[in-house]
């Protein structure tokens, strides 16, 4: 998929985008990192077809797109298992499958309050996992995903990273975009700079040695403080709950993080060099 | 485009925004047609110009049950806005024919007219003109084109009584007037057949000119 001197703008106003130039292959995934206002979420809504671009062409869209906004608000009073139920319908699901599939993706993302309780009481990140499982009722090809991890707890996190490398594993692209610089980061195998309306790559990453790191709470004491082990630099993904956490972190922040994870009450229990992410 | 209807429908009844058009409707009917006097082409131009008020209501509402992010969702879902928009414009037909079986039979329930296979023809006509016209002024008028409702309702006023009152504008306010004037409603059908295609016609350049314009969107 290509992007080809994409430009955006609303009626007479200023461009948001301008001549924007990038390539999403098969397998990869892809950030788009920037601040507020940057136009991350307008190039998003472009890649996944649901803007024209004003200047430029997309080519090579993928048929099956997944797409995740960064804000989510369904109509409320239906419940989660309904709407999804909707969605794969209108994806060309039978009935059965997709309710079948939507309480899979509920299960897998741990979604709590309840997936017949309606969408109104569900807490924000409830309402993203709910988004999230839309997104993935059909195994995407291109799955477009702006801010996916606001909201979302650490178990969340974990999944989440799970599903897009299973995605990418597949020969599916990810596209995805967040304003922390550590997260795209870690997740992506190619990062762009929005800034202004330019997109300039940041740069491809070969795979970086890994270290697996376990943790737990002490035996004794008060329990560890919590982290957002995520967002740490060189995190590539987390496992577990409160109490015993396992990591994949990059071999050249191993030792800061396990610092870190000290100085807040946590104990190591095993490091292992050289693991598979 | 069965799931977006079944879609559309499901979300407009749990809003409940279909409440509104569909009680102005009802008293529409009530008030022009309580009394059962004049004839049978009369009471039903009152029920076509009901529903053209009625369904330029509906289809805004039914268009503005979800917000840009929900129809983002959908259209990536769906996999074309076009087919999306479509099946927006079918559920607001099917619901208005519901209004409009009730608008063939509650004149009937009130007065005493003559029933024949012509003047209930020229029933169904002139109330589908008056849908199919009132569709394609909410169509624009809707949060697609919208994001103002203030100057979306300023719109469709303007629409809908320049439309409704424009002597001799086809094809609502032409139709409207031969029903008004003409007892015979055999002599009505081939100049309401011509109308019902003007405002399918009509119904289909606004949904064309709404799906080109809601796509530079944001």
């Amino acid at each position: 998929m290509r992007l080809e001197a994409v430009g955006k703008r609303y009626g007479r106003g200023g461009w948001v985008l301008r001549d924007v130039r990038a390539e999403i292959a098969p397998g990869e995934v892809v950030a788009f990192a920037g601040g507020n206002g940057s136009g991350k979420s307008t190039l998003l809504r472009i890649l996944a077809g649901v803007t024209r671009p004003s200047a430029g062409a997309v080519t090579g869209r993928p048929a099956v797109v997944g797409y995740v906004p960064d804000r989510f608000s369904p109509v409320e009073r239906l419940s989660a298992m309904a709407y999804l139920t909707h969605m794969g319908r209108i994806r060309g699901l039978t009935t059965q499958t997709a309710s079948a599939r939507a309480s899979g993706l509920l299960e897998r993302l741990a979604l709590v309050g309840g997936a017949d309780s309606p969408l109104r009481t569900l807490s924000k990140g409830n309402g993203q996992k709910v988004a999230l499982a839309q997104a993935l009722l059909v195994e995407p090809e291109l799955l477009v995903l702006d801010e996916p991890w606001s909201g979302l707890d650490a178990s969340a996190h974990g999944v989440l990273a799970e599903i897009m490398g299973e995605v990418a594993g597949r020969g599916g692209a990810v596209v995805f975009t967040d304003h922390r610089e550590a997260v795209t980061r870690a997740r992506a195998s190619r990062t762009y700079v929005v800034d202004g309306g330019r997109v300039v790559l940041q740069g491809s990453r070969t795979q970086p040695p890994l270290t697996g790191v376990v943790l737990t709470g002490p035996d004794t004491g008060p329990p560890p403080r919590t982290l957002d082990w995520q967002t740490l630099q060189g995190v590539r993904a987390v496992h577990g709950g409160e109490t015993r956490i396992s990591l994949t972190v990059e071999r050249a922040h191993a030792d800061a993080l396990l610092q870190l994870a000290l100085r807040h009450g946590w104990s190591v229990v095993d490091v292992t060099r050289g693991v598979d992410e | 485009m069965i799931a977006l209807i079944r879609y559309n429908f499901a979300t407009t009844l749990h809003t409940q925004r279909y409440l509104p058009p569909v009680f102005l409707f009802l008293g529409l009917l009530a008030v022009l047609t309580v009394n059962g006097g004049g004839s049978l082409p009369a009471a039903y131009a009152s029920a076509a110009g009901a529903l053209f008020v009625s369904s330029a209501w509906l289809a805004t509402a039914v268009l503005g049950v979800d917000d840009p992010a929900q129809r983002a969702i959908v259209v990536v879902s769906a996999g074309r806005s076009l087919k999306v928009l479509l099946a927006s414009v079918l559920s607001v037909l099917l619901g208005c024919l519901v209004l409009l079986v009730t608008g063939l039979v509650f004149p009937l329930w009130m007065g005493s007219y003559r029933l024949t296979p012509a003047g209930l023809l020229l029933g169904v006509e002139a109330q589908l003109t008056g849908a199919c016209t009132g569709i394609a002024i909410g169509l624009p008028c809707s949060r697609l084109l919208f994001r103002r409702q203030g100057h979306a309702l300023l719109t469709a006023v303007a629409l809908l009584m320049g439309t409704l009152f424009t002597q001799g504008l086809p094809p609502l306010n032409r139709l409207l007037r031969l029903m008004a004037t003409t007892d015979d409603p055999a002599r009505l059908l081939a100049p309401g057949g011509a109308m019902l295609l003007v405002a399918v016609a009509l119904l289909a350049t606004a949904t064309a000119a709404t799906q080109f314009l809601s796509g530079g969107k944001p």
